[in-house]
């Protein structure tokens, strides 16, 4: 209609490899991102100066420590969470950084938006809740899980099955799917006015419509970078809580 | 949407259909590189130097706040100090003033006294002198005084009167004219 094709699916998520063929070690855009993700923040904290009154870089570096000091682990779990800090400010970055090459053009992709690292980050924090889990409660943690005392004692066997499949497959399933749809969704939605403000943009009746879909490009873009930060924020404060209840587990 | 894109493009064809749900395995591999190697990074190298310096920054704040603390205390026990000591000056000032005023008053009551006495001394001597001046006068004025009364009363006498005995008259008319 009106010359308007949209894009396959294929041609949103889907890159090239820029080597490695098909290898496991092939290197696409996604992979370029996720290494992006890494080497960003780290000269980010590199490059900060180290002075007694921060200034520029240093605030946003110093910022964004307390930031997951403040509003992820001391809500979440409170003050022994603290030892916990590099690993949430690793997965608070690295999600940030991969989601908001979104709205970086040129690159106009995140690295979330496809299923593999939300997927391994999940698998991270199941595995660090669970060894967090037996290491402060011992075998009682999953004892706690599968055999709920607060339950009566018939209904112990089902509740008990329904917390095993909660804790160890559906809260990291529901980490990764919610990063990695919400990223999606915002990547389709982008590339859905991109497109559109390209169509009515060359089409002569609907061109009076361009500044309305330009506009709802740009909003849209805006909003873009608020959820690349939201989702960070939830993916690392979600983190925040599971280890608190492995911590704390009955 | 994303749901009837990612069915549409399973539809298409077999060979073609992708599923975004399914993870590939490199960019597992490169994000599991780039984790990791953030994660050793974040944890031995770029978060110490800033934990460092944010420490330091809060040990120099409490220190300050707690020299701030100090100098507070202190000032208010040298001003608790000062406000006793201000309160003792002012008491030795008032017991000075009283004692001063005490002293005036005596040496003013000493003054006024011995004025009083000289005032008197003095007084008294005028007195004695304007009495012997009154005495010393009817002592000049007493002979003519007779003189004059017994010329006056030679003439209206006809006759000549002793002096003598017109002064004696005299006399004792002046002493006690009553």
């Amino acid at each position: 209609m009106f010359g308007f094709e949209y894009p396959s699916i294929q041609d949103l998520v889907v890159w090239p490899n820029y080597f490695g063929g098909d290898s496991f070690w092939a290197l696409n855009k996604i992979g370029l991102i996720s290494l992006l993700a890494m080497i960003l923040p780290a000269l980010m904290f590199l490059l900060s100066k180290k002075e007694m009154v921060p200034r520029g870089l240093q605030n946003v570096v110093e910022g964004s420590v307390e930031f997951v000091e403040n509003q992820i682990i001391m809500p979440a779990i409170g003050p022994e969470g603290l030892r916990y800090l590099p690993l949430l400010l690793s997965i608070f970055l690295f999600v940030f950084f991969g989601n908001i090459f979104e709205v970086i053009p040129t690159f106009q992709m995140p690295a979330n938006a496809r299923m593999a690292n939300p997927m391994f980050l999940a698998l991270i924090v199941l595995v660090v809740f669970t060894v967090i889990g037996f290491k402060h409660n011992g075998l009682s943690y999953l004892k706690g899980i599968a055999w709920p005392h607060d339950v009566p004692i018939g209904l112990r066997p089902l509740v008990g099955f329904i917390e095993l499949l909660s804790v160890f497959l559906i809260r990291p399933f529901g980490l990764a799917v919610r990063l990695f749809a919400n990223m999606l969704a915002g990547h389709i939605l982008l590339v859905t006015f991109g497109a559109l403000t390209i169509a009515v943009f060359t089409t002569s009746v609907l061109v009076v419509l361009t500044p309305l879909t330009f506009g709802m490009l740009i909003i849209l873009t805006a909003f873009e970078m608020f959820v690349s930060f939201l989702q960070a924020f939830v993916f690392a404060i979600l983190t925040a809580v599971y280890i608190d209840s492995s911590l704390h587990a009955h | 949407m994303l749901f009837a894109l990612l069915f549409a493009e399973a539809a298409e064809g077999e060979e073609e259909a992708i599923n975004p749900v399914i993870p590939e395995i490199s960019e597992m591999f490169w994000g599991i590189i780039a984790f990791a190697a953030l994660y050793v990074l974040v944890t031995y190298v770029l978060l110490p130097p800033i934990q460092r310096i944010r420490n330091d920054r809060a040990a120099t704040i409490q220190a300050d706040l707690d020299a701030a603390d100090a100098a507070r205390a202190q000032a208010i026990s040298a001003s608790a100090e000062m406000a006793d000591q201000l309160a003792d000056v002012r008491a030795e000032a008032a017991a000075i003033i009283d004692a001063v005023r005490a002293e005036a008053d005596a040496e003013r009551e000493r003054l006024v006294a011995r004025a009083e006495r000289e005032v008197n001394a003095m007084r008294e001597i005028a007195e004695s002198e304007i009495v012997a001046e009154r005495e010393q006068a009817l002592a000049s004025l007493r002979p003519q005084v007779a003189e004059l009364a017994v010329s006056a009363a030679s003439r209206v006498t006809g006759r000549s009167i002793d002096g003598g005995s017109a002064q004696s008259v005299v006399d004792r008319y002046l002493t006690n004219p009553n």
